[in-house]
């Protein structure tokens, strides 16, 4: 059973893009567009990993974040954030709320299936 | 009557109809309108999704009897379905997918790096995309120019930076401003010599779109901003020493001296010495005394205030002169300076404070008020 990967992406491209890479690096990958559905979905499916980009409607990544750490079933979740280039206090406001770890837009898909690799094996998966 | 009666029917059946006939005018093409825009919405979905897989598949292996070699022809084999895709439409038909492919590319452009990146370059200039935004930096319309420019950067497309570079002389700002950005991109600060020399009669909007661009590189920009005082356009060389000021390296010094002695413009020198007023060196300080004494009202002004700026204690006599000889304005901009150059200066305005003449009183009674001391006490 491949680990499952839930996305919260608003940019249908980068969405896309991640979802193939994930999908072809063989993990099982559910896609949504905006905050409040990425936690409807994490509440759902308590997935393996979670990849968050920060500014997204309705609910920021933030605020999903900080959702998902005060709540007991999915506050173990990994989520690495996806971050706009160069945005500092953006990164360090999401490692202090508990995230794993960030990427920066641009990003190397193949840099990124490599973090979710490192991620998920620092948690024994 | 009843004719009046009947033209009055006649006339607000008229405007009925018309008012109808519009209606149904509008309705029809926001339908269209509606239709078009959602077509193109899933030909963006659907060409974001295979250019997500055509960027991001494995690279194929070559057949061994092939002659082709390099990572150029196996891109070429991965993008083979999607060009014979778009060879096999009708004219029409591929213009719009080819806009719905070109957005898709320019789209991931922003986002990804490494080598999926290259891949996706190389892509826009198999497609020809790149040729055609380099068409566009002619089109008639500015916006189209201007959009073209922003891709040409996005896309990374080395080919455009002599097309790019002839843009920074487009009529309008913000194609030429788009033009910059693009070419800074391509060519990181070794573009700011082309935008320089190529720019003119830059407006303000475009002078701090520039100057954003300039803080980037910050030291790294010196040295061609030092160029770009060469330039023939006054707005370039204000530019210059606006920007060699604020990034404040004092490499500029030399230069900046040079053109507050000698620039044939006296715009240009005032803006020369505000800037090393405000680099502070040493080195300046001569000149700046000198210009005290210059008989350009401007240039005065704008040395008593560099001095002013630098707390320059040799420069308290030629300053207590424009104190008493100047206008108003400059008698109240040269007491600031004398009060800035420290305990002397406090003390030299004390002194005038108690001069016999109404204004150079009033003029010492405000400065030791703006420096925080009471005049009573002084």
């Amino acid at each position: 059973m491949p680990e499952t990967i839930l996305i919260a992406e608003d940019q249908q491209h980068i969405r896309a893009l991640i979802e193939y890479k994930l999908k072809n690096s063989g993990y099982a990958v559910v896609a949504v567009e905006d905050g409040v559905a990425a936690l409807t979905k994490a509440r759902e499916l308590i997935p393996t990993l979670i990849l968050l980009d920060v500014m997204m409607p309705l609910m920021t990544g933030f605020e999903v974040l900080s959702a998902l750490k005060q709540d007991e079933n999915t506050k173990n979740i990994p989520i690495l954030l996806v971050t706009a280039q160069s945005k500092e206090e953006e990164v360090l406001k999401g490692l202090e709320l508990g995230a794993e770890d960030y990427i920066t837009k641009p990003f190397s898909p193949n840099e990124l299936a490599a973090r979710v690799k490192k991620v998920l094996l620092r948690h024994g998966k | 009557m009843s004719f009046q009666i009947f033209l009055i029917l006649a006339l607000a059946a008229t405007a009925t109809f018309f008012v109808i006939v519009i209606s149904i005018g509008l309705v029809v093409h926001k339908a269209l309108h509606s239709k078009k825009t959602q077509r193109q919405q899933n030909l963006y979905t659907e060409y974001s999704q295979q250019v997500a897989e055509v960027i991001l598949q494995d690279l194929p292996v070559l057949p061994e009897d092939s002659t082709a070699s390099g990572v150029f022809d196996q891109y070429e084999i991965l993008l083979a379905p999607l060009k014979d895709k778009l060879e096999k439409m009708s004219k029409g038909k591929r213009s719009l997918n080819r806009k719905a492919v070109k957005l898709a590319l320019i789209d991931f452009a922003k986002d990804v790096a490494g080598e999926t990146s290259d891949r996706l370059v190389y892509f826009c200039y198999s497609l020809g995309l790149v040729d055609d935004e380099i068409k566009l930096l002619e089109s008639k319309n500015w916006w189209d120019r201007a959009q073209a420019a922003h891709d040409l950067g996005v896309l990374k497309a080395r080919r455009a930076v002599t097309p790019l570079a002839k843009t920074l002389e487009d009529e309008n700002p913000d194609v030429r401003i788009q033009a910059m950005q693009s070419l800074v991109i391509l060519g990181g600060v070794h573009s700011l010599q082309t935008i320089l020399v190529k720019s003119r009669n830059i407006s303000q909007w475009t002078a701090i779109e520039l100057s954003i661009i300039v803080m980037r590189f910050k030291e790294e920009a010196v040295p061609f901003l030092i160029d770009g005082l060469k330039s023939s356009d006054q707005s370039i060389v204000l530019f210059c020493i606006e920007m060699l000021a604020e990034i404040g390296f004092v490499s500029a010094v030399e230069s900046l001296r040079t053109m507050a002695r000698d620039y044939p413009n006296v715009v240009i020198r005032a803006k020369a010495v505000e800037a090393l007023g405000r680099l502070g060196d040493q080195r300046a300080e001569g000149l700046l005394v000198e210009l005290l004494a210059n008989p350009f009202p401007n240039l005065r002004y704008k040395a008593i205030e560099a001095v002013g700026r630098i707390g320059l204690r040799s420069a308290l006599s030629p300053l207590e002169e424009r104190l008493r000889a100047g206008p108003l304005h400059e008698k109240i901009l040269a007491a600031r300076s004398i009060a800035a150059a420290g305990p002397e200066g406090i003390s030299l305005l004390t002194s005038i404070k108690n001069a016999e003449n109404d204004v150079l009183r009033g003029v010492a009674h405000q400065v030791l008020e703006e420096f925080h001391i009471d005049p009573s006490l002084a």
